[in-house]
């Protein structure tokens, strides 16, 4: 079984890089943003045990994800991973003034075009996300443009925390850039309920298990956003990533749409097709934090209901709390073509590597 | 299946922590008040090195609304993904049925003495010893 599991090639669709020290950052700022920006991340909620794998803190200083070659040696080749999806956080989203939102998005592209997909990069297995807020859909378009050429920045990405859904239009100059481009757009929770952006529950809710449970109610209204309002048409070639928002809330989610439709197609003439082939044809969704039942059938049913032969793409989460083992994760006895799409072939074929 | 001398009984005061490989296994050795225990260094989760997890204490079962922390120094928490193991049986904290370390005995032996004047031997001079 183990010698099984060493054959299976590996894309990790979210791993997480963060600066030395946040001067790193405001080293690609202009003022008045290099003055006021203090780096920082969402304030509250944060984890009451800890943010990131205690082991992952690099000997050489500096948080976790920080030291190229530590990462390297814990994460990259301790399990032969042939290519990480590096998402940053930049927690632009919550802020009030879209000017310096998109001077902080602005700096993390240019630092990790810099660093992680540049200097640290020499054997190409870092490909990167393009950070914008969403305060300002123009000016992220433009920052999609500036970057879209480059060869290791392979996505668009933003918080899930948001002002409306992601579906409505005054989103749409940052699909365009992504359709005609030709770069998904990946959510990453984040910011859900801090600064301008909405807590995607009723009210706040008191602790972190609360909010980080729920956290897949945000992905939940964007996917159906998404849908109903016509994007998949509107653009055709965008894709979406749901990266860290749950995985076994997906069927049951998209049952409940493909039954609505049926009448209600009504209200949104534009859809063409049912809800879940909009899902198939477009939407990508990311293994972690792979929810475990007690029955571990129980979970091979819900890969099986939910399509995840071609919907699924593994994720580890490195360095964060959450991390799932590309060892451990999944159960033993998913059979290996289904394994090898979910950790590679599904990755390898949204993001053309 | 073996004894293992792993420490001076001096070197592993109350508090401190030692991690040993030990026929093959990696072993966490804790003194905690005095106590010594020995757990595996691998987490029954995903395999994460236990040992290397934070000591802390717990907050005990209570009513809603009511905090009692207790335990300081007897649990240890995965440094994954934060799981709670009590140190002194091996038994997590949230199933201590049916999610557990496996432990091993540790035991206090006086060292060996090989002069001819014998001298009174104080525990402070004995080995840590952990029983694979």
């Amino acid at each position: 079984m183990t010698k099984k599991k060493e054959k299976t090639r590996i894309i990790d669709c979210d791993v997480h890089t963060y600066p030395k020290h946040i001067d790193e950052i405001r080293a690609y700022m202009d003022n008045p943003w290099k003055q006021r920006y203090k780096g920082g991340g969402r304030g509250f909620f944060d984890n009451p045990v800890h943010g990131s794998r205690l082991d992952a803190e690099p000997s050489s200083g500096g948080p976790p994800g920080s030291d190229p070659e530590f990462l390297r040696e814990q994460h990259i080749n301790e399990y032969g991973i042939e290519q990480a999806i590096i998402l940053p956080r930049a927690f632009c989203n919550l802020h009030p003034d879209p000017d310096f939102a998109t001077a902080i998005a602005a700096a993390y592209n240019e630092w990790l075009a810099e660093t992680w997909l540049g200097k640290y990069n020499y054997d190409g297995v870092f490909k990167g996300s393009i950070t914008i807020a969403h305060q300002d859909p123009v000016a992220a378009a433009k920052e999609i443009e500036k970057w879209a050429d480059h060869p290791h920045f392979v996505q668009v990405m933003t918080d899930s925390g948001a002002r409306a859904p992601f579906g409505q239009r005054q989103y749409y100059p940052i699909y365009e850039a992504c359709d005609k481009y030709g770069l998904p757009f990946a959510i990453h929770p984040g910011t859900d309920g801090m600064g301008i952006n909405e807590q995607p529950t009723p009210g706040y809710p008191t602790h972190y298990i609360e909010w980080h449970t729920c956290l897949s109610l945000a992905f939940q209204s964007h996917l159906v956003s998404f849908i109903t309002e016509g994007v998949f048409e509107r653009f055709p070639n965008f894709k979406v990533v749901l990266v860290e928002g749950g995985v076994s809330w997906l069927a049951p989610l998209i049952w409940r749409l493909d039954a609505e439709y049926k009448a209600l197609r009504y209200e949104v003439p534009w859809l063409q097709k049912r809800p879940s082939e909009y899902l198939r044809d477009h939407v990508r969704i990311t293994s972690q934090p792979l929810e475990n039942p007690d029955n571990t059938n129980h979970l091979i049913q819900i890969l099986e209901m939910m399509d995840a032969k071609n919907l699924l793409m593994f994720a580890s989460d490195y360095p964060h709390w959450d991390f799932d083992s590309p060892r451990h994760a999944f159960p033993n006895n998913i059979s290996d073509e289904l394994r090898n799409r979910i950790f590679y072939e599904n990755a390898k074929e949204l993001y053309k590597l | 299946m073996g004894k293992h001398v792993v420490a001076k009984i001096s070197e592993m005061t109350p508090g401190v922590r030692k991690i040993v490989q030990l026929e093959g296994r990696s072993i966490g050795v804790f003194n905690v008040n005095g106590e010594y225990y020995a757990l595996k260094n691998n987490c029954p989760h995903q395999q994460a090195p236990l040992c290397r997890g934070n000591v802390t204490g717990m907050t005990l079962p209570s009513k809603p609304g009511e905090y009692i922390y207790a335990r300081e120094g007897e649990i240890i928490r995965c440094p994954w993904h934060g799981w709670e193991f009590d140190i002194t049986n091996g038994k997590s904290i949230y199933d201590p049925h049916k999610c557990r370390v496996k432990t091993y005995e540790v035991t206090v032996e006086e060292e060996e003495v090989t002069t001819v004047e014998t001298y009174p031997v104080t525990v402070e001079s004995g080995n840590v010893v952990v029983h694979v």
